[in-house]
C-alpha cells in the first residue's frame, strides 16, 4: 500500500514538473537575420542558429563539444577509411513523413552535387562513395584514412538531412523548410521576426520544452540591452560586455562562455617587408594581447594560440610561446636584425563589425611604439571581403571561426593551396604536415604532428593570433536551462524553458 | 552695415551664440593649445573611467581622453561641415545663377539634376561615394556636399530668376555689359544674405550628415576622432558609460544650436523688409 | 490644377526618376565586392568554375548596360525581380515593409506638426520676448541633435522606467492596434522632434512675414478680433512655405528612417535599402530607390496641389 502511495506522489511530482518544464514561449532578440533557410547552402551565421534546431545531422554537439548520435543513433569508425551510421528509425520530417536512409542519401549527394554549391561539399572532397547497407546503415568510404578527422563534419547544419520526397517535389529550400529538428519554422516575417514551433513529434521524447520561441532582429546593442530592461524580450546576445552591469543579479541571469572563434592578423606573405618571416614574427613581442583583451572586450576574453587554449589534447598554449610574451624591446632588436631599424610603414585593412576597428586601433598604438606605423583603411565589409578574397592588402584584422578538429581549423587556411590561404603562405614543411595529420591515425602521432606545425605557425606568423571573445547573453529570471557551447550554436534552446 | 550689425548684436541670444562660435572656432584652429592630452593616447590603466579632474570629460575605452579627443573632433568636424558646404554653395550657386539668368533648356536640365539629387537618399549616396573612392577627408567633404548642392541651386536660381526681370538688370544689359558681368556684379550682391541664411542653416546639418556617416561607419577612419564618430561610438555604451557620447553629442548640438540662431537672427536683420 | 499640367509634371518626372535609377545601377555595381563575394564571405568554398556559373545564373556576366537593359524589360512586364540573397519576390518585400516606414513618417510628421506649428505661432506673436527666445532655444534643441542619438538617449529613459510599455516589437496596426502605436511612438517622437523644430522656426518667420504686411494691420485697424486674425488670415498664408518645407523635409525624412528603424528594430524599407547595399542585393537595391525616387516626385506633385487649395491665386499651368 505504501509503495502504491510513493510512486503515485511520484507520479503526481513527476507530472507536475514535467507540467511545468512545459510550454511557454521565449523571445530571444539577435542581432543579424537569416539570409536563405537552405541548410546546404547557408553561411550566414544567424542562419544557422536558426536552423540548427529545425534540422537535424548525424551527429550532434552535447555539452561539452563531445560528438554524440542524433539521426545517427549509433557511429563507428570502422577503419580510418570507413565510417558507419546508424540511423534512427522513428524520426519524422515536419511534414509528418518518416525519414528513411534515402533521405540521408540524398542529402549527401545533393551537398556533394557541384551545382547545389554547398560550402560543404569541400569538406567531403576526400570522400570516395556513400552507400546505404540495408535499409537502417549508411557507410562512408574515404580516400584518406581521416575518418576521424571527418567527424565533426557531420555535426554542421551545412550536413543537415532532408527530405527527398520534398526536395524533389520542386520545393526552393531557401524559401521553405521540412526539417526533423525539435522545432518547425511556423512564421518568417522579414526584417522583423521567426517564430519556432515545438515539433510535436521530435525523436527526443521529451523535447522540446518551450511551446514557442520568437526571434527578434535587433541590430543595435543598444536596442537588444534596452528590450531585456524594458520586457520586450527575454533573452538577448550582449556584444559589448560593459552592458553586463546593466542587469542585476536575482532580476537577470548571465551566460557567458569562451568561444572558438578567434581574432587575428592576416598577414599578405608576399609583401615587403612581410614577406620576410622574421619580421612577421618580430611583431609578435610588440603586441599586446592582454590589453587588446582589456580594453576592447572587457577582460571577457582569452588569449589564444594557433588552436583555442581549450581544444584539448591538441592546443599548445600560449605561455609555450616566447612570442605571446610582451616584450617592445625584443621587438626593436629583431626588426632591427631583420633589416628595419627605425621600423616601416604599411596597411591594415578592416572593417567595422565585431570590434575590428577597436582591435586595429589598440594594434596601431602599440607597433607605434616599436616604430612601426599602421595606418588603419576602414572599409565597407562588402569592399573588405572583396580585398580578403583577391589578396589585396598587406594586413587584415579580422575573425576566423575556429574547430575542435585541428584538420579543420589549420589545412584549408595554411596549406599552400588552401581554399582560404589568402596571406598567399607556402611551406613545403607546413603543406606536409598537414597531409600527415589529415592522414594518420594515431593520436600521439597526430599530436607530434601538429604540435610542430603549431610551433612553425607561429614562428613564422603569416596570421598572428590575438584571442578570442567570450560569448555573453542574458537573460530575465524566468529563463531556465538555457546553455551555451563554445561554437556559438544555440541547440539547447531545446532544453529551455520558462519558470 | 555698421546698422545693421549693432541691430545684430542687440539681442542677448545672437550674441551668445556669435560668442559660441567664435570659441568653438578658436578651439577648432587650435587644438593643441585646449586640448590636455593627445587625443590618440591610450592608457590602459584609465579605461571607462568617469570625469573627473584628470579627465573633464572622462575616458573612453582604450582610456583615451575624452575632452581632448572632442576637441581635435570638433576640429575636424568642422573642416568636414564648412568645407563641404562651401564646395555645395560654390557649385550650387554657379548651377543656380545660370540657370535662372539664361533659363530655358539649361535651366530645365539643372533643375531636373537638382530634382535628382534631392530624390536620392543622402546617405545612400554618401555610402556610393565612400564606398567606390574611399573614406578620406576630401572624398567625404565632396559626398556631403552633392548632397547640399541642390538647395542652394534651388534657392539662388529662384532669386535669380527673379532678379532677372528687375529694371536695374535689364537696364545693365541695355547698357551692354556682358551676362558674365551682370551675373557677378548685379545679380551675385543681391543673393547674399539669401546664401548667408542658406550657407549657415545647412552648416549645421552637414554636422549632422557627419555624425550619421560616422554612426554606419562611412566618416573619417580611426583613430582620428570626428564629433560624429565619437557620438555613435559612444552609443553602445550609453547605459553603462554615458559620457563617451554624451559629452560629443552635446557639443554637437551646442555647435549646431549657436550656427542655428546665428542663422536666425541674420536672416531677421538682413531681411529687406525689416529695413 | 489642369490634367494637361498634371501630365506634364508625370512626364517631365520620369527622366528624373530614370536618372536617378540608372546612377543608383551603375554606382552599385562599380562598388568593389559584388553579390557573389557576399555570399562567398571569407569562406570560399566555390571553385572558380562554380563561381562562373553563379555569375552566368545571375545575369551578372553581361556588360552592364545590358544587365540595365534586362532590368527594364522586366521592369516593364512587371516582373520586379528575387533577391538574391533570400531568394524572396522583391515586390513582397517592398509590400511587407513599405506600410511601416509609410506610418513612421506620417506619425513624425504628426508629432513636427503638432509640436512645431503652435511652438512657431507662439513665438511669432511672442517676438523678441522671452517666451520667444525660450520656444526657439528648445525647438533648436531638437534641429542640433543626431537623429540616432536622440533616438538611443529616449530608448535608455524610457525602457524600464513604464511598465508594460513596450519599446520593442513591431507588429502590424491591423494586428494589433495598441501594441504597434506603443512601438510606434519613440521613433516617431525621435524623427517628430527633429522636423518640428524646422516647422517651428518656418512657421515663426513666416508667421512674422505675414503679421507685418499692409492687410493685417489694416484688418487690425479695422477691429478684426485677434485669434480670428491670426487663424483665418495669417496662417493660411504662411502655411505655403511651411508645406514647401515639409517637401524639403521628405528627404531628410528618408534619410533619418535608415538610422531610426535600424535602432528600433523596425522592419521598414530604409532598413531593407541599408541592408541589401550591405549585401549587394542588387534587384532589392533597384527597386526600392526606384520606389522611393517615384514617391518623392508623386509627393512633390501633391505637395503643388496642396498649394492650390491653400491659395486659391496660385495657378499651376
Amino acid at each position: 500500500m505504501r509503495k502504491l502511495l510513493v510512486a503515485f506522489l511520484v507520479t503526481l511530482l513527476t507530472l507536475a514538473i514535467f507540467a511545468q518544464k512545459h510550454g511557454g514561449r521565449l523571445i530571444i532578440a539577435m542581432e543579424t537575420e537569416p539570409v536563405g533557410l537552405d541548410p546546404h547552402l547557408v553561411t550566414a551565421f544567424a542562419s544557422h542558429r536558426v536552423l540548427e534546431n529545425v534540422y537535424d545531422g548525424l551527429l550532434r554537439y552535447g555539452e561539452n563539444l563531445q560528438l554524440i548520435p542524433n539521426i545517427a543513433e549509433e557511429f563507428q569508425v570502422v577503419d580510418p577509411y570507413t565510417i558507419v551510421f546508424k540511423i534512427r528509425e522513428d524520426v519524422k520530417f515536419h511534414d509528418g513523413t518518416p525519414l528513411t536512409v534515402e533521405d540521408v542519401l540524398f542529402s549527401f549527394e545533393r551537398i556533394l552535387n557541384p551545382d547545389t554549391k554547398s560550402p560543404a561539399a569541400a569538406f567531403y572532397q576526400d570522400v570516395e562513395s556513400i552507400k546505404a547497407i540495408g535499409d537502417n546503415k549508411i557507410e562512408f568510404k574515404l580516400k584518406k584514412p581521416m575518418a576521424s578527422a571527418l567527424l565533426p563534419n557531420f555535426a554542421g547544419v551545412n550536413s543537415s538531412i532532408v527530405s527527398k520526397k520534398f526536395v524533389e517535389s520542386g520545393k526552393n529550400l531557401q524559401l521553405e523548410t521540412n526539417g526533423t529538428g525539435p522545432f518547425y519554422l511556423a512564421e518568417y516575417v522579414q526584417g522583423n521576426y521567426i517564430v519556432l514551433k515545438k515539433n510535436p513529434h521530435y525523436f527526443v521524447k521529451d523535447q522540446p520544452y518551450l511551446d514557442e520561441i520568437k526571434i527578434v532582429f535587433m541590430p543595435e546593442e543598444v536596442s537588444r540591452v534596452s528590450a531585456l530592461r524594458n520586457g520586450d524580450v527575454d533573452i538577448a546576445k550582449i556584444n559589448e560586455p560593459l552592458n553586463v552591469r546593466q542587469f542585476p543579479e536575482g532580476r537577470f541571469k548571465i551566460y557567458r562562455s569562451p568561444v572558438l572563434s578567434y581574432y587575428l592578423i592576416g598577414i599578405n606573405t608576399t609583401r615587403k617587408p612581410f614577406d620576410d618571416p622574421r619580421v612577421r614574427n618580430a611583431l609578435n613581442y610588440a603586441i599586446n594581447r592582454e590589453a587588446i583583451i582589456k580594453t576592447v572586450a572587457f577582460n571577457e576574453g582569452v588569449v589564444t594560440g594557433p588552436l583555442s587554449p581549450m581544444v584539448q589534447p591538441w592546443a599548445l598554449l600560449p605561455k609555450d610561446f616566447d612570442e605571446y610574451t610582451y616584450n617592445p624591446a625584443k621587438a626593436k632588436q629583431l626588426l632591427a636584425q631583420a633589416g628595419y631599424p627605425n621600423g616601416f610603414e604599411f596597411e591594415i585593412v578592416t572593417s567595422q563589425r565585431y570590434n575590428f576597428d577597436k582591435v586595429a586601433q589598440v594594434i596601431q598604438a602599440q607597433l607605434a611604439e616599436v616604430g612601426v606605423r599602421a595606418k588603419i583603411n576602414l572599409v565597407e565589409w562588402g569592399i573588405f571581403i572583396k580585398r580578403w578574397r583577391e589578396s589585396d592588402f598587406d594586413a587584415f584584422i579580422s575573425m576566423n571561426s575556429g574547430s575542435i578538429e585541428p584538420d579543420i581549423q589549420f589545412y584549408r587556411t595554411f596549406h599552400s593551396k588552401g581554399s582560404t590561404n589568402v596571406f598567399r603562405y607556402s611551406n613545403p614543411r607546413v603543406d606536409e604536415l598537414l597531409e600527415l595529420g589529415r592522414s594518420t591515425v594515431d593520436t600521439t602521432k597526430r599530436k607530434e604532428i601538429y604540435d610542430e606545425l603549431q610551433r612553425l605557425l607561429v614562428k613564422e606568423s603569416p596570421i598572428i593570433f590575438l584571442y578570442s571573445a567570450n560569448q555573453i547573453f542574458v537573460s530575465n529570471a524566468s529563463v531556465e536551462g538555457f546553455k551555451l557551447l563554445p561554437n556559438e550554436s544555440l541547440i539547447f534552446l531545446r532544453e529551455t524553458y520558462k519558470k | 552695415m555698421n546698422r545693421t550689425l549693432k541691430k545684430f548684436l542687440k539681442r542677448p541670444l545672437n550674441l551668445v551664440s556669435l560668442s559660441l562660435i567664435v570659441l568653438f572656432l578658436i578651439v577648432a584652429i587650435l587644438p593643441s593649445t585646449f586640448a590636455p592630452h593627445s587625443p590618440y593616447a591610450m592608457d590602459y590603466d584609465a579605461i571607462l573611467e568617469g570625469p573627473s579632474l584628470k579627465h573633464p570629460f572622462g575616458t573612453d575605452q582604450f582610456g583615451r581622453d575624452i575632452f581632448s579627443r572632442c576637441i581635435y573632433g570638433l576640429q575636424k568636424s568642422v573642416i568636414i561641415a564648412f568645407s563641404s558646404i562651401m564646395f555645395a554653395s560654390f557649385v550650387g550657386t554657379i548651377l543656380g545663377l545660370t540657370g535662372g539668368y539664361y533659363g530655358r533648356i539649361w535651366d530645365l536640365l539643372i533643375m531636373r539634376l537638382c530634382d535628382g539629387l534631392f530624390a536620392f537618399p543622402s546617405l545612400i549616396l554618401a555610402l556610393f561615394i565612400v564606398a567606390l573612392f574611399g573614406s578620406n577627408l576630401v572624398n567625404l567633404i565632396v559626398a556631403i556636399g552633392i548632397v547640399y548642392v541642390p538647395i542652394f541651386a534651388r534657392t539662388v536660381r529662384g532669386t535669380a530668376l527673379s532678379l532677372r526681370e528687375t529694371l536695374f538688370v535689364k537696364a545693365s544689359k541695355v547698357i551692354g555689359k556682358s551676362d558674365v558681368k551682370i551675373m557677378l556684379t548685379d545679380v551675385l550682391p543681391n543673393l547674399s544674405s539669401v546664401l548667408i541664411v542658406t550657407f549657415t542653416t545647412n552648416l549645421s546639418t552637414a554636422f549632422l550628415t557627419e555624425a550619421s556617416l560616422g554612426f554606419l561607419g562611412l566618416s573619417v577612419p580611426p583613430p582620428e576622432p570626428t564629433l560624429g564618430g565619437l557620438v555613435s561610438q559612444g552609443t553602445a555604451f550609453l547605459l553603462s558609460a554615458p559620457w563617451i557620447s554624451l559629452f560629443p553629442g552635446s557639443v554637437v548640438a551646442l555647435v549646431v544650436f549657436a550656427l542655428n540662431v546665428l542663422g536666425d537672427g541674420l536672416r531677421d536683420v538682413l531681411d529687406p523688409r525689416n529695413r | 490644377m489642369s490634367f494637361a499640367y498634371l501630365l506634364r509634371r508625370i512626364l517631365t518626372s520620369i527622366p528624373t526618376v530614370f536618372f536617378v535609377v540608372f546612377v543608383v545601377f551603375i554606382a552599385i555595381h562599380l562598388v568593389p565586392g559584388d553579390v557573389v563575394d557576399m555570399m562567398l564571405g571569407t569562406q570560399n568554398y566555390l571553385t572558380e568554375e562554380q563561381i562562373d556559373q553563379l555569375y552566368k545564373q545571375y545575369g551578372l556576366d553581361k556588360p552592364l548596360i545590358v544587365q540595365f537593359g534586362v532590368w527594364l524589360k522586366n521592369l516593364f512586364t512587371l516582373n520586379f525581380g528575387t533577391s538574391l540573397r533570400t531568394g524572396r519576390r522583391v515586390i513582397d518585400l517592398i509590400l511587407d515593409r513599405f506600410p511601416v516606414t509609410l506610418e513612421l513618417s506620417v506619425l513624425s510628421m504628426f508629432f513636427a506638426t503638432v509640436i512645431g506649428i503652435p511652438l512657431g505661432i507662439v513665438a511669432a506673436i511672442k517676438k523678441n520676448s522671452f517666451v520667444d527666445g525660450l520656444v526657439r532655444v528648445i525647438g533648436l534643441i531638437g534641429l542640433s541633435s543626431p537623429s540616432f542619438w536622440v533616438g538611443a538617449i529616449l530608448i535608455v529613459i524610457f525602457s524600464g522606467t513604464f511598465k508594460g510599455f513596450n519599446i520593442f516589437g513591431y507588429v502590424q496596426l491591423r494586428e494589433d492596434f495598441l501594441r504597434n502605436l506603443q512601438v510606434m511612438f519613440l521613433p516617431s517622437l525621435t524623427l517628430g522632434l527633429m522636423l518640428s523644430a524646422q516647422i517651428m522656426r518656418m512657421t515663426r518667420s513666416s508667421m512674422l512675414d505675414v503679421l507685418q504686411q499692409e492687410y493685417i494691420r489694416t484688418a487690425k485697424a479695422k477691429g478684426v478680433s485677434y485669434s480670428r486674425l491670426i487663424t483665418k488670415h495669417a496662417l493660411k498664408n504662411a502655411l505655403i512655405p511651411i508645406v514647401t518645407l515639409s517637401g524639403i523635409q521628405l528627404g531628410y525624412l528618408l534619410a533619418g528612417t535608415i538610422v531610426i528603424e535600424n535602432m528600433f528594430a523596425l522592419p521598414g524599407l530604409g532598413r531593407l535599402l541599408l541592408q541589401a547595399v550591405n549585401e549587394r542585393d542588387y534587384p532589392v537595391i533597384q527597386f526600392v530607390v526606384m520606389f522611393i525616387a517615384i514617391l518623392i516626385v508623386v509627393l512633390n506633385i501633391l505637395i503643388d496641389f496642396v498649394y492650390t487649395l491653400i491659395d486659391p491665386r496660385v495657378e499651376l499651368r
